[in-house]
């Protein structure tokens, strides 16, 4: 069997050089300190990136993107197409999943100033990443054609619509119309499973190369020791990352198999909109801020406000490398954890009020 | 002097009484009319108002005690000469309005007539678009108005289908108003219970205003109605349900009562769905009537037509007609028909097949109900199993929207079969009854499958988690192993 597999990478080895990428990779230590879990947040962002993109291409093959069929399609795939169930729970469980780990990973950065000098693009693109994947809930919520779908989105992009000028354009743009119809779900399909993965999968590589070109960061305290703790990357660390994958496996497994995803009532546009409608959790703490804003704020609408605030806020956010001079010079900035520190609280916060009200 | 002013005070007094008697103003429109032969003038002296003391220039103003024409119906005097459209009205409401007024005429009157003639649908404007379509003279008459109760008036019980009939029996004047209403409620009342009896002069009976009411006369679409569909078994009951009204007719008085708790009386009553029956639509309205023995079914089939049409061609058709047997009601009662239950069939004490059906007398039929009742009694349970079974799989998560929709079929075959039942045909009842078991044995195996389904899932999950928890302890101790010498320390 050895023989084998070595015959087989002497074969490959002789074509594209994969000794090199071996030496290299055999040469890479990953630092050791207690922040080193944090690691490993970018490791499972990246595995529930790959369930997503199996399970949605599984999902691909019986979906059927229409006004008339997507509800029907999605209960033919939970009731008669073999384990479909399974994927689709894993889809909508693991799409969950994906955004409270790259939320993880990102605050894990900040607190830890990993997006420094020299890492800047990697913090870039990691928050475009970021973004998408906001993107990829929010057209992938709408799919399945039901009733809380279809009233999320019909608020969702109503708040886009309020924007000064180029709200109503986008609106238009991303309803495919004046308001949500079969027209909205073709292009949110069409987005969710075409448009977002293609820029995902680029940033998503040129986010990798940065990581493995430029290594991990070293939390700025850990500069002070002496002596610094390693790891080979392979195979140690890339094992320990295996080991995480497999208990957000089991954890996945064990969440699709109890609380399989509800399919609810097919949308109908003529329906009133079912009480106590939300968003989903992630856009929580910005729908429950927007509703605490009063209508009027020195003549500017509330909600515009609001949504200027939050764009504003997650601007200067990505920025951050390119303001915190500090950290980059290698000093402790209180400030900068302060920020982080209320951010969380306030999601955290506003999430669980959001959840409860 | 005492005396004096006392003897001047009595003549003064008893002059003046004596004075004003002979100075009571000779009413000069009624001298000179009744002086002219006028018809006006011979039928105001049986109007009621004339026997109150009410005088012609009360209507009509003028000045009573001038002996001149001229001053008489002086303009100046308030002569209005013939009140004309709203002007009648307003004069008649100048008195019945106020409650001032009618109370020194010792009137037990409302005095709301007025309003409600304007909110009423005869209130509305004619097609000169200036007054109001009737007035009070239209129905009342004029100069020769008597008391409702008074065999001569033309609203007197006796004689209002005929007041209302003048209108609403001329097609060609109620085409200019309603085109679409029927102009002949006066000839079907005459065929009625209630119109007969009225005809041979029984005052009692229901005629237009019992039911309609008088002065607030609504659309038969309005909800305030007195007979919008919601309010006619009430309308019907006030005299129906009167034990003490309807004595001299010998009829029951319970009609109401037993509607009430039926069927269609809980639709119509308590989930106010105007589309179930009301009495008059198995009695008729204008033409109210016990339906005959004979078209019994037919009546209940307006609405329950297939049942009725399997009843015609049915054996029980003829056996009924010739025991002259009241087809639906037989078995269903008439006033108090309860939602019907598998029950009625079959050959239990509480079955109706069994009043007629026994072992020894009718054994054919006794059988068929016996069959029957197994079939019904089949689907009916299969069917409370494919709901449990359906039930458990949902509490339990699973998909099963496919299964439920064939229930409904299958629920539609248990209707369809109370349906059925009226072919009073084993062979037809199991042709429909079969199909619904069908489907029901259908949705117990998906059902069935899916909560098989569920017990799959939760071992399949146990032996993945447990392969995934293996492989990871596994992986964790490898890591462990490889670690100990693995880590290096740079030294700066």
């Amino acid at each position: 069997m050895k023989t084998l597999l070595r015959k087989m990478y002497k074969w490959i080895d002789s074509r594209v050089e994969l000794d090199d990428l071996v030496k290299f990779m055999g040469k890479k230590y990953v630092p050791i300190n207690r922040h080193s879990i944090w690691y490993y947040f970018g490791g499972v962002s990246l595995f529930l990136f790959i369930i997503q993109v199996i399970t949605g291409i599984l999902l691909l093959m019986y979906y059927k993107g229409s006004e008339d069929l997507a509800f029907e399609s999605i209960q033919f795939i939970m009731s008669k197409v073999q384990f479909g169930w399974l994927i689709r729970s894993i889809h909508s469980w693991a799409a969950n999943l994906f955004i409270l780990a790259i939320f993880v990973h990102m605050f894990s950065v900040f607190f830890t100033k990993a997006y420094r000098s020299p890492r800047e693009i990697t913090w870039l693109t990691g928050m475009v990443m970021l973004l998408l994947a906001f993107g990829f809930g929010f057209s992938g919520y709408l799919l399945p054609w039901n009733e809380l779908a279809f009233f999320a989105t019909r608020v969702g992009t109503d708040i886009v619509g309020i924007l000064p000028v180029i709200g109503e354009p986008i609106l238009v743009f991303l309803r495919a119309g004046e308001d949500v119809t079969g027209g909205t779900l073709s292009r949110f399909f069409g987005i969710h499973v075409a448009v977002l993965p293609g820029i995902f999968t680029v940033l998503l590589t040129i986010h990798l190369l940065l990581v493995q070109r430029q290594g991990m960061s070293e939390p700025i305290d850990a500069h002070h020791d002496t002596e610094r703790k390693t790891m080979p990357f392979f195979p140690n660390f890339l094992l320990r990352d295996l080991l995480f994958w497999l208990i957000v496996l089991n954890i996945l497994a064990i969440l699709a198999v109890f609380f399989p995803w509800e399919l609810g009532k097919k949308a109908d546009a003529f329906a009133s909109a079912p009480a106590g409608i939300k968003p989903e959790w992630y856009f929580l703490f910005m729908y429950q801020t927007l509703r605490y804003l009063p209508a009027h704020i020195l003549f500017v609408d509330g909600e515009l406000l609001g949504v200027l605030l939050f764009g504003a806020a997650g601007v200067l956010w990505a920025l951050v490398p390119f303001w915190d001079k500090k950290s980059s010079r290698g000093e402790q900035n209180r400030f900068v954890n302060y920020l982080g520190l209320f951010a969380v609280i306030f999601i955290i916060v506003l999430t669980i009020i959001g959840w409860l009200i | 002097m005492k005396y004096l002013i006392y003897i001047l005070g009595f003549f003064v007094g008893s002059n003046g009484l004596v004075f004003g008697q002979a100075q009571k103003p000779v009413d000069q429109c009624v001298s000179c009319h009744n002086d002219l032969g006028t018809a006006e003038a011979e039928l105001f002296k049986h109007d009621i108002h004339f026997a109150k003391g009410i005088s012609c220039a009360d209507c009509h103003g003028g000045d009573r005690r001038a002996t001149e024409m001229e001053q008489a119906m002086d303009k100046k005097a308030g002569y209005i000469g013939v009140p004309k459209g709203d002007q009648i009205s307003a004069v008649c409401a100048s008195c019945h309005s106020d409650p001032e007024k009618m109370k020194r005429y010792h009137s037990s009157l409302p005095t709301n007539q007025f309003e409600n003639l304007k909110a009423s649908v005869h209130g509305k404007l004619d097609l000169s678009g200036n007054n109001r379509i009737v007035q009070c003279t239209t129905c009342h008459h004029a100069h020769g108005i008597v008391s409702v109760k008074n065999p001569a008036s033309p609203v007197y019980p006796l004689n209002t289908p005929a007041t209302c009939g003048k209108c609403h029996a001329n097609p060609t004047y109620m085409r200019t108003y309603n085109p679409s209403l029927p102009v002949d409620q006066l000839e079907k009342y005459r065929t009625s219970i209630h119109g007969i009896r009225n005809k041979k002069g029984d005052p009692k009976t229901a005629e237009c205003a019992s039911c309609h009411g008088s002065h607030d006369i609504k659309s038969v679409h309005d909800a305030k109605s007195s007979v919008y569909a919601l309010n006619i078994p009430a309308t019907c009951a006030a005299c129906h349900s009167n034990a003490a009204y309807m004595k001299p007719y010998g009829i029951p008085t319970d009609q109401f009562e037993k509607y009430s708790r039926s069927v269609h009386g809980v639709a119509l009553l308590k989930k106010h769905d105007v589309s179930a029956p009301a009495c008059n639509d198995c009695h008729g309205n204008h033409g109210a009537a016990p339906p005959g023995v004979e078209s019994i079914s037919k009546v209940c089939g307006t609405c329950h037509a297939l049942n009725a049409d399997l009843f015609s061609s049915s054996p029980h058709k003829k056996a009924f007609d010739e025991r002259h047997l009241p087809e639906c009601e037989t078995c269903h009662s008439n006033h108090e028909i309860l939602p019907p239950t598998e029950k009625m069939i079959g050959t239990s004490a509480d079955a109706v097949c069994s009043r007629c059906h026994s072992e020894k007398e009718n054994e054919k039929g006794y059988v068929a109900a016996q069959q029957m009742r197994s079939l019904i009694d089949s689907l009916i349970n299969e069917e409370a199993k494919a709901q449990m079974l359906v039930s458990e799989a949902e509490q339990r998560g699973m998909e099963i929207s496919d299964a439920k929709f064939k229930l409904r079929d299958a629920h539609q075959a248990m209707l369809q079969s109370r349906t059925a039942i009226h072919s009073f045909n084993e062979e037809k009842f199991a042709e429909t009854v079969k199909p619904g078991l069908a489907t029901i044995a259908v949705v117990k195996s998906e059902a069935k499958g899916a909560v098989e389904e569920y017990y799959f899932r939760r071992t399949g999950l146990g032996i993945a988690t447990l392969i995934i928890t293996i492989l990871a302890v596994s992986l964790f101790l490898y890591i462990r192993r490889i670690e100990k010498n693995g880590q290096r320390r740079i030294k700066l």
